[in-house]
């Protein structure tokens, strides 16, 4: 590697720490805790005995982490929890790394400068590799650092590590080949977004429909199901991610070496008639900028519900032995073996995922400031207070749109196989994710107000904090004080469980009066550039 | 009514440790032309965030007709239109979209001047904003601002990114708009710009305003430039105050005098002199003569 692309290699890897020490750590912390709460949990093997027959048939538990292959032992269940869920993150990951190296810098014009130096587009296309692969390997270095220091054998952990990073060079793959074709960062990201959906929805499939099993080998999360860390270990399947990533970086380096610099392999229609549609306001002109993401959302959304409610119906009591009934009440799930009761849980996933919705709005939010177009508003006759004002109720808003729809489709998808679930319960089973939502949308807020360079790291990182703690707090016996930090404690899953209005309005206020505080405080303070 | 378009008053900005702008006390009269010169970070643009209560003063306040521009934006806003020196428009919109926008949030426009400027800047108002170059995004806001006819308007380096024909058209724009008694704040680093335009001239060195007046009261108070040149080799001659002293050839000296030039023609009546030239300094030499000022080297 020449001098130069070394350079621009650890500027890359500098460019993307935050995010990926982040990553680290959370990838370190989910290793032992599952490790940790299992063996605490489950002391015996007659306890485990029970845990495998009982969870291992069920179905909506392997919608969040896959299909377990040995629930006897620690290591296959770490391979299952930790596995499972991970492989989401690793996917993750590499899109973004992708897209902030390979689509993000050009975007913003800073690549041009970059050619112009002493780098060809193959240089930089391997330096880029060379700084995002450094980061793949962070992350498998904190997961096998988490399994071991929980006390898991040392070679079981490193291919267990293995088999979940083994997504990433797949989805960095994804991720360059968007870059390559997209125009814009956000379209690229969009793209990437689309295939770790596609991928998980591939996965739940394969996992909760009898006869489509052999779906699994479609999606690289099922992959790293068929890997089997710590039950019966296949390193061959290993050549799957392998043969897709290189096809996928081939092509994106073929791309990235015929395309003009600063465009994507689809131009942009750069001339258009006017439209005048949603130029009124400021808010309107927001709305006009964000419609490409809220169809994504909406779709996304409306699109998973619906598949949730068609796999409610296959959900019976005989998925689960009495003996378990207790160990379910245990962990608030006692209703989970009806369809209604199956999709109650499931909504903890909407409640979350339309949390992390207001948390990308107040992002779009700080965005509009760090690209200065705010200067360019307020320096119009636009209040400050009138302009976020519309911003927070406009999120509020699409917030509310994904919730109700979330509950609609679900019960759609539910009816049209038949199943016994009431259109009432499960529009209050969405409606029930908008005091979350609300209250990370003024957490969010409130942060672009006071500190609004740390804007997303404060809105997604409590968010995430908040929803691993309340998922993994009670496993490692967390004292409940602790458990009782996480807005997601407080939420009754309803219709299985009675709806918690003292918490909704405890939320709510909370969610207000940080809306409040946003407004003043942001007057009150300069414009901060990028 | 307060009848001076902007007027600061130890108007004082803090960035941590960086003092960007100390005291500042500006007073622009309706209907003027002003031109505000200073060197790159002499805090020109930050003085134009204040003037539009983007930041907050650390100490002092700043007035548009009067009106508080920090306590009340709003308000102020209504009657200025402000072009940035690094256009930042919405990418996604075509420049039609962009005037229609910003004039919406305005509230009112004058459609046929604003057709009458898109034809003088030959902007093509179909293409996205992303298409754009600097230059071209730089007149969709400059069609913008002037065709509001607001009566202030802020110019933060309007130029920059202007070829040499646009600058005509723009130099044409800011003329009708002072016959139409609409005020220009122009900050420039054009030195041939603000001296074809502006009445008046403020000159900003490290936050501070260090000189301001018509380009003749600078001149008044400027250095003069004499050459002289002389039969033979040119002499020594023995240090005088106010006045500065360079070779500028073998038989040839240049002097830069503030204040009287009586000392130093006492000071060459003993020698032959062949020629002898005066000018007065161009805006030009006025403001190097500042900006070496800052640097040191004066």
């Amino acid at each position: 590697m020449s001098d130069a692309a070394r350079a621009f290699a650890r500027r890359t890897l500098a460019d993307s720490r935050v995010r990926t020490l982040s990553f680290a750590a959370f990838f370190a912390v989910i290793a032992a805790v599952n490790v940790v709460g299992y063996r605490k949990t489950y002391p015996t093997v007659a306890d485990r005995i029970r845990f495998a027959v009982g969870f291992g048939a069920n179905k909506s538990i392997r919608l969040f982490y896959g299909v377990p292959h040995d629930l006897l032992s620690v290591g296959g269940y770490a391979a299952w929890r930790a596995g499972g869920s991970l492989s989401i993150a690793a996917a993750v990951w590499g899109v973004l790394a992708a897209v902030r190296a390979m689509r993000a810098e050009e975007d913003a014009g800073r690549q041009e400068l970059v050619l112009a130096g002493a780098i060809g587009r193959s240089g930089a296309f391997g330096a880029m590799l060379v700084a995002i692969a450094t980061g793949g390997v962070a992350l498998w270095l904190a997961m096998f650092v988490g399994l071991v220091a929980a006390r898991l054998p040392a070679g079981g952990s490193a291919f267990l590590a293995l088999a979940v990073v083994s997504v990433v060079p797949v989805f960095v793959g994804v991720g360059a080949v968007a870059s390559q074709v997209a125009p814009t960062r956000r379209l690229a990201l969009g793209i990437g977004s689309g295939a770790v959906a596609l991928a998980f929805v591939l996965r739940v499939v394969a996992d909760t429909s009898s006869g489509l099993e052999a779906l699994r080998w479609a999606t690289p999360l099922g992959w790293v199901e068929e890997l089997r860390a710590f039950a019966s270990p296949r390193p061959a399947v290993l050549l799957l991610p392998l043969a897709a990533a290189t096809a996928l970086l081939v092509a994106a380096r073929a791309i990235a070496m015929r395309r003009d610099v600063g465009s994507g392999l689809f131009h942009a229609h750069d001339s258009a008639p006017p439209r005048d549609r949603l130029l009124g306001s400021p808010t309107a002109q927001a709305l006009r900028g964000e419609l490409g993401i809220l169809a994504a959302w909406v779709l996304g959304i409306a699109g998973f519900a619906f598949i949730l409610g068609v796999i409610s119906n296959s959900i019976s009591p005989a998925d689960i032995p009495a003996s378990l009934q207790q160990q379910l009440e245990k962990l608030g799930l006692s209703s989970i073996t009806t369809p209604s009761g199956y999709l109650s849980f499931t909504f903890l996933f909407f409640v979350f995922a339309i949390a992390l919705f207001a948390c990308s709005q107040a992002a779009a939010t700080r965005r509009e400031e760090a690209e200065q177009l705010l200067e360019t508003l307020l320096a119009l006759p636009v209040g400050r207070r009138r302009w976020l004002a519309g911003r927070i109720v406009l999120a509020a808003g699409a917030s509310c749109v994904l919730a109700l729809l979330a509950g609609v489709c679900a019960w759609a998808g539910a009816a049209a196989e038949g199943a016994d679930v009431a259109l009432g319960g499960m529009v209050g089973a969405g409606a029930n994710a908008l005091p979350a939502s609300l209250l990370f949308l003024g957490i969010g807020m409130l942060a672009f107000a006071a500190v609004p360079r740390a804007t997303a790291a404060v809105a997604y990182g409590l968010a995430s904090l908040a929803f691993v703690w309340e998922l993994f707090g009670a496993i490692v016996g967390a004292p409940s004080w602790t458990l009782n930090l996480s807005p997601f404690h407080h939420i009754g899953l309803v219709p299985a469980q009675p709806f918690r209005p003292a918490a909704a309005a405890v939320m709510l206020a909370v969610a207000a009066a940080s809306a409040v505080a946003a407004l003043a405080v942001f007057e009150r303070r300069d414009l901060t550039g990028p | 009514m307060d009848d001076a378009a902007i007027r600061t008053e130890g108007l004082t900005k803090r960035y941590g440790d960086t003092l960007a702008l100390d005291g500042l006390e500006l007073d622009v009269r309706s209907g003027e032309v002003y031109g505000f010169l200073g060197p790159n970070g002499a805090g020109k643009t930050t003085t134009i965030r204040l003037l539009l209560g983007l930041h907050k003063p650390t100490a002092g306040r700043a007035f548009l007709f009067g009106v508080d521009a920090w306590r009340d934006p709003v308000l102020a806003h209504r009657r200025a239109a402000y072009v940035a020196g690094e256009p930042f428009l919405w990418p996604a919109l075509t420049g039609e979209e962009t005037l229609v926008y910003l004039a919406r949030l305005r509230g009112s426009t004058d459609a046929a001047y604003r057709d009458v400027l898109v034809d003088r800047f030959q902007l093509d108002t179909d293409k996205r904003v992303r298409a754009l170059s600097k230059g071209n995004r730089q007149k969709v806001q400059l069609v913008a601002a002037f065709a509001t006819r607001a009566d202030l308007l802020l110019l933060d380096e309007p130029t920059a990114g202007l070829d040499p024909l646009m600058e005509v058209a723009f130099r044409a724009t800011v003329l009708e708009a002072k016959e139409r008694g609409q005020t220009v704040f122009l900050s420039s680093h054009i030195l041939s710009e603000v001296e074809a335009l502006c009445d008046r001239v403020g000159i900003l060195r490290r936050g501070r305003l260090v000189d301001q007046g018509t380009l003749d009261e600078l001149r008044h108070l400027s250095a003069q430039a004499i050459e002289v040149t002389f039969e033979g080799p040119a002499p020594e001659l023995p240090p005088l105050a106010g006045v500065h002293v360079d070779r500028a050839g073998p038989q040839a000296l240049r002097f830069e005098v503030t204040g009287s030039v009586g000392p130093l023609l006492e000071a060459l009546a003993p020698h032959r002199v062949v020629a002898l030239t005066s000018r007065e300094p161009s805006l030009e030499e006025i403001f190097l003569h500042h900006y070496d000022a800052a640097d040191g080297r004066v």
